[in-house]
């Protein structure tokens, strides 16, 4: 039985569809994101999964039991919110022990359950500790531990790393991962940032506009996209209009603004002549390729380098690691005389390039 | 140079010290010397804690924490709907018509009560004459008309100290605590009420003091049987010209006031609120 089930939910505002439509499936212990650009109905979603909102329409089922009608508090769902929101009256273990005092747990088993859950997050000690006196990333720990205490069938996280700096945030990713195995606990986690729910989750959903879009584990979706849409959001990837110009099984030879293409197929765009082809920066490699251009725009990213070069008017974003041990900028901007040795792109250079991968992809909304 | 603009500051900000010293504590001390009497004797205070001024004493206390309490209990539903409820646009002209009696005079204020509750008044008239009542109601003067005088009166500084906290409650706290099971009650005491005890605390401290010496409202809408300790305050000065009696009622009085206060906020949950402030 899966853990939660979600089938047609909506909810509107003032006529507004914020949700529309949306179902879901989870199963049992699985990581699974829902990511969208911000307003597309991600935490309006949550928060009916939580009962904190009234849907128009859909049901909801936990763990086989349909919960549509039930509050919050007689949910098992638990949420850790979009800014914490700890109660600032309350210490760090008072935080940790109040959904076990509401359903009735005594005092003594609160707190051996409270001291197992800071420890779980690493914060063991800090029970009395005030949420304000903790760091951004210690607050994290305690919404996080405040939610899993209560041994939730579903732990519904919205985007609780938004605030963090990068390199905590990535920390905060890993440790989210391990306590999600160590707990055995279904983990739906919303987000607008692709790269953590990528790397953390066993499968993600894309959400536009109040729906779902595309579903599937990570890889399938970066790889092989199936809309427009999803391609875009995920990792950047140019798409341009074509014709198809030939076939040869699974690929597809397509004409495009830029030149010819050969981009892999698997919706059912394939009966259809006009489509669409997704580019990824890193499946473009300059140099000996059929495609010749103009570097029209050139950035410093650390460790690679990224150029947007104009191909009969498609623009392709490129992509190139530093070589290794290669040039600081301040040595290629004094080392500029040797130009086969200069590695940078550079505004207005003509190049050219290949594109090793491509796939079809639905145009338009869908 | 130096020395010269240290004593410039020290000039400027005497000036404020002094306004404070001379407002606040030189006619207490005045009030105090006149309480001893020529005598220097405690006889002034020996009196005013005879039995019979510590009935008036214990009422008028009891009718302060009365009101302010009832002030509070209808404060809070008011000023919660009023920051989280009510649509943004209506909630100036809300807040403008809740406190508007705080721009009449208070003695008028309270004769408009006299005119509502009164026997041939406009409450009386409309229910007896609906039928709703065989015969008029006689709560002018008694603790009922005295007691709506009183919230009437000092509701809106209590909806106005209120509202600041209210406003500032974070909605998404409410949120939180009922993800985590809480009823609505549970709701209001674990999240509202510690919330917004600052505010709370902040209205008793305005209003407590002012009903529980408030000379006009029982006056005017009380029962003449009912005695407050502004009117033995009166009584002394006006009637029997017994000025150290009278400082020493209103010694007393004060003292009464601020160990109730106290009372107040050695509960350890007050305490702890407060302690944030
Ligand atoms: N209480 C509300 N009243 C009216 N409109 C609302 C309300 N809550 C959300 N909306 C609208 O619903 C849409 C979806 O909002 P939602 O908060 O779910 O977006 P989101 O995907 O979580 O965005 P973000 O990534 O910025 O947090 C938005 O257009 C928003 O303006
Ligand atoms: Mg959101």
């Amino acid at each position: 039985m899966s853990a939660l089930a979600v089938e047609g939910l909506g909810k509107a505002f003032a006529g507004e569809h914020a949700v529309e439509d949306v179902s879901l499936t989870l199963e049992r212990g699985e990581f699974f994101s829902l990511i969208g650009p911000s307003g597309c109905g991600k935490t309006t979603t949550l928060r009916m999964l939580a009962g904190l909102l009234d849907p128009d329409s859909g049901t909801i089922r936990i763990d086989g039991t349909d919960v549509t009608d039930r509050p919050a508090r007689n949910r098992a769902t638990n949420m850790v919110f979009q800014d914490l929101v700890l109660f600032p009256h309350m210490t760090v273990a008072e935080n940790v022990a109040y959904g076990l005092a509401r359903s009735g747990v005594p005092k003594p088993e609160r707190q051996t359950r409270v001291a197992e859950a800071l420890d779980l997050v690493d914060l063991g000690g800090f029970g009395e500790r005030d949420p304000a006196d903790l760091s951004g990333g210690q607050r994290q720990r305690v919404a996080l531990a405040r939610a899993l205490v209560n041994d939730p069938e579903v732990l519904l996280l919205d985007e609780p790393l938004a605030s963090l700096d990068r390199a905590l945030r990535g920390e905060m990713q890993r440790e989210f991962r391990r306590i999600q195995r160590d707990s055995e606990t279904t983990f739906l986690y919303v987000t607008h940032d692709q790269e953590s729910a990528m790397s953390m989750s066993d499968r993600v959903a894309v959400m536009r506009a109040g729906g779902i879009v595309d579903r599937g584990p990570p890889r399938r979706l970066y790889s092989r996209p199936r809309t427009r849409f999803v391609a875009e959001f995920l990792g950047d990837a140019t798409v341009l209009d074509g014709e198809v110009v030939g076939r040869n099984g699974e690929t597809a030879v397509v004409e495009t603004q830029a030149g010819r293409v050969s981009a892999t197929s698997e919706t059912a765009n394939d009966h259809s002549d006009s489509v669409a082809v997704a580019i990824r920066p890193e499946a473009v490699t300059l140099g000996d390729g059929d495609l010749t251009g103009e570097v029209v725009d050139a950035a410093y990213k650390g460790f690679y380098e990224e150029a947007t070069v104009d191909c009969g008017g498609a623009r392709l974003t490129v992509r190139r690691e530093r070589s290794a041990g290669g040039s600081t900028v301040q040595e290629a901007s004094t080392d500029g005389g040797d130009p086969s040795r200069d590695r940078r792109f550079r505004v207005g250079k003509s190049v050219s390039l290949r594109v090793d991968r491509a796939v079809l992809v639905e145009d338009g909304d869908g | 140079m130096a020395t010269a603009e240290r004593r410039l500051d020290r000039l400027v900000a005497s000036g404020p010290a002094l306004l404070a010293l001379a407002l606040g504590v030189f006619p207490l001390l005045v009030l105090f010397v006149e309480s001893l009497g020529p005598g220097l004797g405690p006889a002034n205070y020996a009196e005013a804690l005879s039995p019979l001024y510590r009935g008036a004493l214990t009422y008028s206390i009891g009718v302060g924490v009365a009101v302010t309490a009832v002030c509070l209990l209808v404060a809070y539903p008011v000023t919660y709907w009023l920051a989280h409820r009510c649509p943004a646009r209506y909630r100036l002209v809300g807040l403008v018509a809740l406190t508007l009696p705080l721009w009449l005079n208070y003695v008028v204020l309270n004769y408009a009560w006299v005119w509502i509750l009164a026997r041939g008044g406009v409450v009386n008239a409309v229910l007896v004459n609906a039928g709703v009542l065989g015969q008029p109601l006689e709560v002018l003067y008694t603790e009922v008309s005295m007691a709506l005088g009183f919230v009437y009166i000092y509701l809106p500084y209590v909806v106005l100290t209120m509202y600041v906290s209210m406003e500032r409650l974070d909605q998404r706290l409410m949120a939180a605590a009922r993800d985590l099971g809480a009823t609505n009650l549970r709701v209001f005491v674990d999240v509202i009420l510690p919330r917004t005890l600052p505010g709370a605390a902040a209205a008793t401290l305005i209003v407590y003091a002012r009903i529980a010496g408030a000379f006009a409202t029982p006056e005017i809408l009380g029962s003449p049987g009912n005695v407050m300790v502004a009117r033995l305050v009166v009584q002394a000065v006006r009637e029997y010209i017994d000025y150290g009696f009278a400082a020493a009622l209103s010694f007393v009085f004060l003292v009464a006031v601020l160990a109730s206060l106290a009372v107040g906020a050695l509960f350890p949950r007050v305490r702890r609120e407060l302690r944030q402030w």
